[in-house]
């Protein structure tokens, strides 16, 4: 037992949950900074948030953990650990175990934007959480805040169950409110529950990867205790390890003697590969195991997949001990070596969605500096073939023909979409054009409406988020979860150059939708090509069967017209830029594209 | 040594939209004097550097030359001949902007001894001039014309341009018609080139140009061939055409891959196997003579396989093609050799048309000309 705290009841777990940008890393730094758990001199603007793209996009990729310690107005001293959360959908696993590690949340609102789409979704997880919710309505410095509105919303949101009174007007750049939330957290949030001399039950919430200590492993106790030198024991895969060191977050790591039920620590017990360490498993005693495991742990799947192959073949060594590197610290990252004629040698990968599949592309450009080519998104299909075999395809490659296909089912996910009504219109019609389902439709008040869809995840992988900006002039917000599989009517559409199927162009895609994507495609090749010394034809096939086609004529007239005086250095050194840049074109069905008319391909839509 | 002389004058009197040629608005008359006075400056250095040249033609390029006074080019040239050993049958050429001319300062420039001059006419249909910049109409080019015959001129070049923004094939045939109706000596025509840096470059990203079609520029440029050939007109180099014993001397060291010295701002030369350009802003290259230093700024010695390379290259624009003969005699090196397996290809492709002793462009090679040429690249 620890002396210094009366046990478990001067402990608080919570999280702070936000629609993105509403001011979550900045109320974390203001409370930091309150209860002196950093000093003002190694104060960095939203301290929680070190990775250089967390910084720039704004969002908190991975969770994290730090220990507060603050004197309450009762003249008590508090542990507030405070569990970041990633902000942002793709995500939303990470958050829901980040979430059964707390008792509470701090529900930040933006005093202008008010409710959006991931606070309703937040909302939701925190109370499933069973979490005692202490809203926050931030930025009320702002001359276009308009808090009695947003707590209009709130109060519209009917599971919320709030009063007046409960609500914090804060600013977190004006250091507005910091004091009342410390306290609110005190007082609202209800101490963790387990015993300290029951069975261990660590949750973890969290893995990273460390050179020297190898995988540390974030939890909280939730009953029991642990200490160094014992054996313990992952239950959902039964692996057993050694405890080396646990320790607290103070913020940075600190070593301690033990760690108890109601904290929130790390464990280094040996842990070889992060995939071992699952986010949301139970680790427990050897000696004394727990009986059940903590309710929740799912095994993570990837939603979206592409293809990335370095523009460099030579890259390829350095690309598969990037992705090795990046794995390290992200389990979620799924790999699997791959070869295209068109691409040469890469990897099939899987993400959590796409601005995870963004995260990774962009670290492995800036932080490896690779070049990369990466295949449009796709995601994973269900496949059943006549001999009643289940498939699950996410590369076009390995898509059966039609004739062995019983049937296909893709992945569906319920969406919410809030925006000011006056953008339902567009926004409704796109989602049409998407395959959505319309499933409800809500006004928050008298300005802002709530849909509900459901719709294939397929059709909001490429550019959705972008035209929903554009449609509701940048005011509607979305988030969306996995609801299962359903049954549609799925072909895979060939692209053919000069006779020969370019497999990175080909795609899966609703029968629908085939024809003019198709189109598009076919149209953008020959637009891109340039002309060959014949006639080159491109054409998009489904089972052999053409459905577009488009043809480059020959190359008619190449001449540079002038050659006098300095033109003969200037011209000489053009072509022997072209002749080295031949070397570099990407070889399709024995036509050569330069490699940024290959990219441009990629990017259509 | 045999040497082809250049002289750069690169003021204009306003830019060309589609020019990227080291080309300045004109500065005031102290601004030229300096620059005038440079010139001899780097002239006096030469002279004094180059044992037993023999200069076999002088050319006086633009910018525009002709911005400059009868004078001003008469005594230039008079300090060139002074400096430098002439050839008796020397070609002096002064290239002309129909609207910078007028019959006095025509007959000036012949009488100080330039006997070629070349016309920038580009075209004879005035919208079309005057959508590309020009400050002349096709009436200005008709009169400079024969104030040049009448002033003495018995070797008149034309330049004409084609695949021009709104330009139609018909309007080419039209400009054509006028231009051999004329009967100069020789005729150039190129083809409209985009280059990054200049207006139309801009103006073509944007997709303001209306240029014609590849198929379109190919018929252009067919036509014109067909055409002039029919009047007798040799088409000696890919965008060059001359009535018989006509051809431009001086352009010919170019595709010979011989010697030539370039004088003022941004002018090349290429000597004892040197290519190197001058300095191109004229202020920095008026300061930098001031000095008595060459305005050298930047060169590179040409390795052999560069020089056979690029020896192939502008040879093969010619009608004479690549003499087996000639190549070994100034290499060393049998051409087979080195290049026989892409001479079969060449060959096969129909590309080029080989005869005992040379190879050169076959009539399809001609418009695909740049395909012929990265295959003798090293």
């Amino acid at each position: 037992m620890t002396k210094e705290y009366d046990f478990n009841n001067n402990i608080r777990n919570f999280s702070i949950i936000a629609h993105i940008d509403h001011g979550k890393s900045t109320i974390a730094d203001r409370l930091l900074e309150y209860t002196g758990t950093i000093s003002e001199r190694d104060k960095r603007e939203q301290i929680l948030d070190d990775m250089e793209l967390e910084r720039e996009k704004g969002i908190t990729i991975k969770s994290k953990a730090v220990r507060l310690q603050y004197q309450a107005k009762n003249k008590q001293k508090y542990i507030l650990n405070l569990i970041d959360t990633p902000g942002h959908v793709d995500f939303s696993y990470e958050v829901s175990r980040s979430l059964t590690a707390c008792e509470g949340a701090l529900l930040v609102v933006d005093a202008s934007q008010g409710v959006q789409a991931q606070t309703l979704a937040n909302v939701s997880l925190a109370l499933k959480n069973e979490l005692k919710i202490i809203p926050i309505i931030n930025k009320i410095d702002l001359k276009t805040s308009d808090p009695e509105r947003v707590i209009k919303e709130l109060f519209s949101i009917s599971e919320l169950k709030i009063k007046t009174e409960d609500v914090i007007l804060a600013s977190a750049k004006e250091n507005i409110g910091t004091r009342e939330i410390l306290e609110a957290i005190v007082e609202k949030i209800p101490p963790p529950s387990g015993r300290p001399d029951n069975s261990l039950k660590a949750l973890i919430f969290d893995s990273v990867y460390n050179p020297y200590k190898g995988t540390i492993v974030y939890v909280k106790i939730v009953d029991g205790s642990i200490k160094p030198d014992t054996s313990i024991i992952t239950m959902s895969n039964q692996k057993k390890y050694e405890v080396n060191e646990v320790g607290i977050f103070h913020p940075k790591m600190k070593s301690t003697k033990k760690l108890s039920s109601g904290e929130v620590g790390y464990i280094i017990a040996g842990f070889k590969d992060i995939k071992d360490v699952r986010i949301g498993d139970t680790i427990t005693n050897m000696s004394n195991p727990a009986q059940n495991s903590l309710p929740g742990y799912k095994k993570v799947t990837p939603l979206v997949f592409c293809s990335i192959y370095p523009i460099d073949n030579k890259e390829y060594g350095n690309l598969k001990m990037a992705l090795e590197k990046l794995k390290l610290n992200d389990s979620s990252l799924f790999t699997e070596p791959e070869s295209s004629q068109a691409l040469g040698f890469g990897f099939r990968c899987g993400f959590l969605g796409l601005l995870h599949l963004e995260i990774i592309q962009e670290r492995l450009e800036r932080e490896y500096d690779i070049n990369l080519i990466a295949t449009t998104p796709s995601v994973m299909y269900r496949v059943t073939t006549k001999s009643n075999e289940v498939l699950n395809v996410s590369n076009p490659s390995s898509f059966p023909s039609k004739m062995e296909i019983e049937k296909v089912e893709e992945p569906y996910v319920k969406l919410i979409i809030i925006s000011p009504s006056k953008y339902i219109g567009g926004i409704m019609e796109l989602l049409q054009n998407r395959r959505g389902q319309f499933k409800n439709m809500e006004y928050l008040d008298e300005k802002r409406a709530k849909l509900d869809y459901q719709i294939p995840l397929s059709e909001i992988i490429l550019d959705f988020y972008d035209k929903l900006k554009s449609k509701s002039s940048g005011y509607a917000s979305l988030d969306y979860e996995i609801c299962g599989h359903m049954e549609s009517d799925l072909l895979k559409v060939e692209i053919m150059v000069n006779h020969n199927v370019v497999d990175a162009l080909s795609f899966i895609i609703h029968s629908d939708k085939a024809y003019n994507r198709a189109r598009k495609i076919v149209e953008k090749l020959k637009e891109i090509i340039p002309r060959q010394m014949y006639e080159v034809p491109i054409q998009a096939t489904i089972e052999s069967r053409i459905i577009a086609r488009e043809t480059i004529k020959a190359l008619k007239k190449d001449v540079i017209a002038k050659c006098y005086g300095g033109d003969i250095t200037r011209k000489r050194k053009l072509l022997e830029k072209q002749k080295a840049g031949k070397k570099r074109m990407k070889k399709l069905g024995k036509v050569e594209i330069p490699q940024e008319a290959f990219l441009g391909i990629l990017k259509i839509e | 040594m045999d040497l082809g002389l250049y002289v750069h004058l690169p003021f204009c009197r306003s830019k060309c939209p589609y020019c990227d040629f080291n080309s300045y608005p004109l500065p005031e008359k102290q601004i030229i004097k300096n620059y005038i006075h440079a010139l001899y400056e780097e002239i006096d250095i030469y002279s004094k550097k180059l044992k037993n040249v023999l200069l076999k033609s002088i050319y006086f390029g633009g910018g525009t030359p002709t911005v400059f006074s009868g004078f001003e080019i008469n005594n230039l040239l008079n300090y060139c001949k002074s400096n430098f050993k002439i050839d008796n049958a020397i070609e002096i050429t002064i290239e002309a902007n129909p609207g910078t001319i007028n019959r006095k300062k025509i007959e000036i420039l012949f009488q100080s001894g330039i006997n070629r001059i070349s016309l920038g006419g580009q075209s004879f249909n005035d919208r079309i001039l005057k959508r590309i910049g020009r400050i002349h109409s096709s009436e200005d080019i008709i009169r400079s014309y024969f104030q040049a015959r009448e002033a003495g001129f018995c070797n008149i070049n034309l330049d004409i341009i084609y695949a021009l923004p709104d330009q139609s094939l018909k309007d080419l045939k039209t400009t054509l018609f006028k231009a051999v109706d004329l009967r100069p000596e020789h005729i150039s025509i190129y083809g409209l080139t985009i280059s990054p840096g200049t207006k139309f470059y801009l103006d073509a990203q944007k997709n303001l140009l209306n240029l014609p079609s590849e198929d379109i520029e190919f018929e252009m440029f067919r036509w014109a061939i067909n055409y002039l050939k029919k009047n007798d007109y040799e088409h000696y180099e890919i965008s060059n055409f001359a009535l018989p014993r006509k051809r431009s001397v001086h352009n010919q060291i170019y595709w010979n891959n011989l010697p030539y010295l370039g004088i003022g701002a941004g002018a090349f030369s290429y000597i004892n196997g040197y290519r190197y350009g001058n300095i191109k802003k004229p202020a920095e290259y008026i300061r930098r003579l001031s000095k008595g230093k060459l305005p050298i700024e930047q060169g590179e010695r040409l390795s052999l396989k560069k020089k056979m390379s690029e020896t192939i290259i502008l040879w093969l624009r010619t009608r004479d093609g690549v003499n087996y003969e000639k190549f070994h005699q100034r290499f060393k090196t049998n051409l087979h050799q080195l290049f026989g397996l892409q001479i079969e290809e060449l060959k096969k492709s129909k590309l080029i048309e080989e005869d005992t002793y040379s190879f050169r462009l076959s009539e399809k090679g001609i418009f695909l000309a740049n395909k012929v040429f990265e295959e003798f690249i090293i």
